[in-house]
């Protein structure tokens, strides 16, 4: 049951690969359809575990359905699903409608491998064809120069991780002899500590590069460059918290390195409030998301990081549907504006599209943290767990990041939706430096053109289901110390309780001081953007921040530009020094001189012949000479 | 055993056929003029000849024999050879000097 609902999505890939120009619009429905089964198998199978073949002792490959990777199918298939359908409207009359869902039917394979997987190799092959997938659906749209050096790059980084990754499993191999998970784990309280260490280490490696942890986050924003549906379904619910799915997979690892931990938690409060940071500096609707991203992301690494692994899992569950809904929703609005993704050309659309309103408005109330939604209970477990694991200053990060989560979230929902709208506004009155002038330049550079004959209900479908989740899915979470949640019992099997320290601050004060931070982030975005006179002089407000904002910000902290100068001129640098000495002097070196070593012993060999016959016959007669003059000497033996 | 058969002790015949040699190996390397390189080979294979028979009689096996005419056949055909190369070179460079023809000198 389990290998068939891994290979649906995969048949359902080769189908409309195979089959793309006879399918047509069909392609969709069944690439659709295979997710939906691949998701109900999932559901009836719910638990268990199977073997598919034995390699050589040792190498016994199988799937398994524990609650962790039940859970991560359950989203990968149902969000998928849903993203699915909305892709049918959304890439409606696109030229490779089929290849689009070939490649997401197998991304939608490829994950369901990663995290079904019970041993380490089909965890790597999952990693990497999720890599794979991502870079196929980054550079879809390969006739633009932007978007396919953007899935180069998200590919170059992935698999940097994907390295790290690989030397921790030869290092699980050679100590454990065996790739299964649960043979590890049995086997890692013999290991030495600085052995654990290692092999978490690198795992987290190719967990900070999938998962857009610093400093490897940099593809995130530019992956932003594939179509929405994309971005929603690979760069916000599933593909990117592949390194959270992997900590949580490896917490006895991790329980048995508290410096592991605490590189973990460490990278995930910076990546949180680094990506808040440059969340509230972006004006592109869908950067601000991927920064969104890789912040709440930053949270789930933190949670997991530090034991709270319940915490950091419910986080990426939550995130999974509410940062898909804030994807597909400003996928509305950008299929309706014809490619505009800039905010400061939007304003007031809350009556022209009210679904893609309510839908992010309830996703933007999720991912802040109002109480009652769902980001309100995961967020708290996170920031909770990081003080009850005695980690104070990530508690603090966390706390911040809330904060400022809530400012750029409203800054987005305001500047989007409220004023005027401020599409016919020429962009150089709101500080917008374009090198292609004109909108009509900028269409015909945009090779996606929507139509809009498909049926709105498909677009429209998902975002009002996904509404649902938004709001309700923390309720799961909803319990105390006495009366343990749902999600707690549910996850109490999976993870071995850990010795948490009995709260210095109680829960209820977290709650407080957090939800307070939240409202002040509010209150700022109000006061910037939604006062009556920041409406009224919403175009000169908006031409000031542009024209205000930090260097430091606009260029993301110059990450690119250090990976420019360390990596690329590095790269240069060293191919520059093979071409102008190791390959002219070394390996051409070789090749000339054994030339002319050749050449010149002919030279010297040449003059033996001079061509006198006389002189011939005289070094024959020699020859001649010293044979006879041998055996008188010597005599024959 | 059988040297006393000959009129003339065998150690003369092989004393002169080693003089005949060599005066041949002499010519060759001294002499520029090639017909007289020639001649001084025929004068080699003669000495050879000379050899062969005087032992052939001496020790009464006609191996000798079939040997000294198989040298003159080899050496007619030689000389035929030779002599056509001769006169091929000195067609084309109107000298009779080996010295001259060493085209194919490194």
């Amino acid at each position: 049951m389990i290998l068939i609902a891994l290979l649906v999505p995969l048949a359902g890939a080769v189908l409309c690969w195979a089959l793309g120009p006879w399918l047509r619009a069909a392609a969709g429905w069944l690439a659709t359809a295979a997710v939906a089964a691949s998701f109900g198998l999932i559901l009836a199978t719910g638990s268990g575990s199977q073997a598919l073949f034995s390699w050589m002792p040792g190498f016994d490959f199988g799937l398994t359905l524990d609650r962790l990777s039940l859970l991560w199918a359950l989203v990968i298939t149902g969000v998928g699903f849903l993203i699915h359908l909305y892709s049918i409207g959304y890439m409606h009359g696109d030229r490779a409608f089929a290849r689009f869902f070939a490649y997401m039917n197998f991304f939608i394979f490829a994950m369901l491998l990663l995290v079904l997987s019970d041993n380490w190799i089909g965890l790597l092959v999952g990693w990497g064809l999720v890599g794979l997938a991502s870079y196929f659906l980054i550079g879809f749209w390969f006739e633009r120069p932007s978007a396919v050096a953007a899935a180069r790059k998200a590919f170059v980084i992935n698999v940097v991780g994907d390295v790290g990754m690989m030397f921790a499993i030869f290092l699980i191999v050679a100590n454990v002899h065996s790739i299964r998970f649960a043979d590890t784990f049995s086997a890692v309280a013999t290991l030495g500590a600085p052995v654990v260490f290692a092999i978490c280490f690198g795992l987290f490696v190719g967990a900070a590069a999938k998962s857009a942890q610093v400093p490897l986050h940099a593809w995130l924003p530019d992956a932003m460059e594939g179509p929405t549906p994309v971005s929603a379904l690979i760069h916000a619910a599933t593909m990117v918290t592949a390194g959270v799915y992997l900590v949580a997979r490896c917490a006895p690892l991790w329980d048995q390195s508290a410096s592991a931990q605490m590189l973990v938690g460490t990278v995930g409060a910076v990546t949180a409030i680094g990506g808040a940071i440059l969340g509230a500096s972006q004006w592109d609707i869908k950067r601000i998301l991927a920064y969104s991203t890789m912040s709440q992301i930053g949270y789930m690494i933190m949670g997991v990081g530090v034991g709270a692994y319940a915490g950091g899992i419910a986080h990426f569950f939550t995130h999974a549907f509410f940062k898909a809904q804030l994807f597909l929703a400003s996928g509305i609005i950008i299929h309706a504006l014809n490619n505009e993704q800039d905010v400061r050309l939007m304003g007031g659309l809350t009556k022209r599209m009210p679904l893609a309103f309510w839908g992010i408005l309830t996703g933007v109330l999720a991912i802040s943290g109002i109480p009652g939604f769902s980001g309100f209970f995961s967020k708290d477990q996170v920031i909770a767990g990081a003080l009850a694991h005695g980690h104070p200053w990530m508690y603090a990060v966390g706390i911040a990041t809330a904060g400022i989560t809530a400012y750029y979230m409203f800054r987005l929902l305001f500047v989007t939706f409220l004023g005027e709208y401020r599409g016919n506004v020429d962009p150089a009155a709101l500080g917008i430096a374009r090198s292609t002038g004109s909108a009509q330049a900028r269409e015909l550079a945009a090779p996606h053109k929507p139509h809009h004959q498909a049926p709105s209900w498909i677009m429209g479908l998902p975002v009002a289901v996904l509404i649902v989740p938004t709001v309700f899915s923390g309720w799961l979470l909803f319990g105390s110390s006495v009366a343990p949640s749902l999600w707690t019992r549910f996850f109490a099997v999976q993870f071995a309780p850990s010795g948490t320290a009995p709260a210095s601050v109680p829960e209820w004060v977290t709650t407080l001081v957090t939800f307070a931070v939240v409202l002040a982030g509010i209150g700022v975005a109000t006061w910037r953007y939604a006062t009556r006179s920041a409406r009224a002089n919403a175009v000169a407000r908006l031409r000031n921040e542009t024209l205000r904002m930090p260097k430091v910000l606009a260029n993301a902290y110059y990450v690119d530009a250090l990976i420019d100068v360390v990596f690329v001129r590095g790269a240069q640098i060293l191919g520059a020094i093979f071409s102008r000495v190791v390959d002219p002097y070394v390996i051409d070196g070789a090749v000339r001189e054994s030339a002319a070593s050749a050449q010149a012993l002919g030279t010297a060999m040449r003059a033996l012949q001079s061509g006198f016959v006389r002189a011939y016959a005289f070094v024959l007669v020699l020859g001649v000479g010293c044979f006879l003059a041998y055996y008188y000497f010597v005599g024959a033996r | 055993m059988t040297a006393a058969l000959l009129p003339v002790p065998l150690c003369d015949y092989v004393a002169l056929s080693a003089v005949m040699f060599f005066i041949g190996v002499a010519g060759v390397i001294v002499r520029r003029n090639p017909l007289v390189m020639l001649m001084s080979i025929e004068l080699m294979f003669n000495a050879a000849n000379l050899a062969f028979v005087a032992y052939a009689r001496a020790w009464l096996n006609n191996a000798g024999h079939i040997f000294a005419f198989l040298v003159i056949t080899v050496a007619a055909a030689e000389a035929a050879i030779a002599l056509a190369i001769v006169v091929v070179t000195f067609r084309a460079s109107e000298r009779v000097d080996v010295d001259e023809v060493r085209a194919l000198h490194g």
